[in-house]
């Protein structure tokens, strides 16, 4: 991973990168604690056999994991990981044990509103193969250094 | 006859009381190796201006997913047996105008906004349910909308 100082205000503007973080091999272990969070008990994400039997090459990891992933590359470039104030994800494709998940963002746009200083930026998650996993968007606020 | 999954739409589903429990919030830090001090401790909580320890907003997605899956009653609203793995995430909408707690509970709802009918190698409904999520005072948590992709 590279190194990831915190974000300022004062610093972004439309185009700039938000540095990325790669994040993995993906750890079966971490479905099965997902799904007692979820109270989802699919075996697709927890049955090898059954998964295979679907043609699938391994079980899937849950989307919501997915999603984590490309939040926590986010939230952890903020300076409080509540700076956050929405998101819009699509689900692309699936991710499987082992993958190694690279998110990248850039930033479509900053402005103020009622004074709170906001960012607008494109998200997105590739996999090893750099194919996409999830695709979005995020808005923001950042402090100022002054 | 196949099941009409648009005269769901409009259709408002039971709320769910969803607890941000320790335990489970907890375990999914260590997961996704959430470890912002403002999700550790008290004290890094208060040096973010938090009153007390947040959830990572990561697992706040997950909150609202689990809530559908517990009211929604999916063979017999949806005509789909979920735990076949015949269902996809779709687009996913969220609003957070404040941060999320732990312990605290909150009261989410589910409300199908819309279902639209597609045919790929099979066909397939887009069913779109807003998600909205208030606390104990009755304030909105979070809203957002969740799409899922239900083959036929």
């Amino acid at each position: 991973m590279t190194n990831r100082a915190k974000a300022w205000f004062d610093d972004v503007a439309a185009g700039t990168e938000i540095p990325p973080a790669t994040y993995g091999p993906m750890d079966r272990s971490g479905y099965i604690t997902t799904a007692i969070v979820l109270r989802d008990t699919n075996p697709l994400h927890l049955d090898r056999v059954y998964a295979r039997e679907r043609g699938m090459p391994d079980v899937v990891q849950q989307g919501p994991l997915n999603q984590a992933y490309l939040y926590r590359f986010l939230t952890d470039w903020l300076h409080r990981p509540w700076d956050l104030r929405s998101t819009r994800i699509r689900f692309v494709a699936n991710v499987f044990p082992d993958d190694l998940l690279t998110c990248r963002g850039v930033v479509t746009r900053t402005w103020r509103e009622h004074g709170e200083p906001l960012v607008a930026c494109r998200i997105w998650q590739e996999n090893q193969h750099g194919g996409q996993t999830l695709t979005g968007a995020a808005t923001f606020t950042l402090p100022e250094r002054s | 006859m196949e099941h009409d999954r648009k005269a769901l739409i409009g259709h408002t589903f039971a709320p769910c009381r969803c607890v941000l429990d320790e335990e489970n919030v907890r375990d999914f830090r260590g997961v996704v190796g959430e470890d912002h001090r403002a999700m550790a401790t008290a004290a890094g909580a208060l040096l973010d201006g938090y009153e007390r320890r947040v959830i990572p907003p990561s697992y706040a997605p997950l909150i609202a997913l689990s809530s559908l899956l517990r009211t929604i009653d999916w063979e017999k609203d949806f005509a789909l047996d979920y735990s076949t793995g015949t269902s996809m995430f779709g687009e996913q909408e969220m609003v957070y105008p404040r941060p999320l707690y732990v312990g605290e509970t909150l009261s989410i709802v589910g409300t199908v906004l819309d279902v639209v009918e597609k045919r790929g190698k099979r066909p397939f409904d887009l069913v779109s349910i807003a998600v909205s999520a208030t606390d104990e005072a009755g304030a909105v948590a979070f809203r957002g909308s969740m799409g899922f992709v239900l083959f036929k």
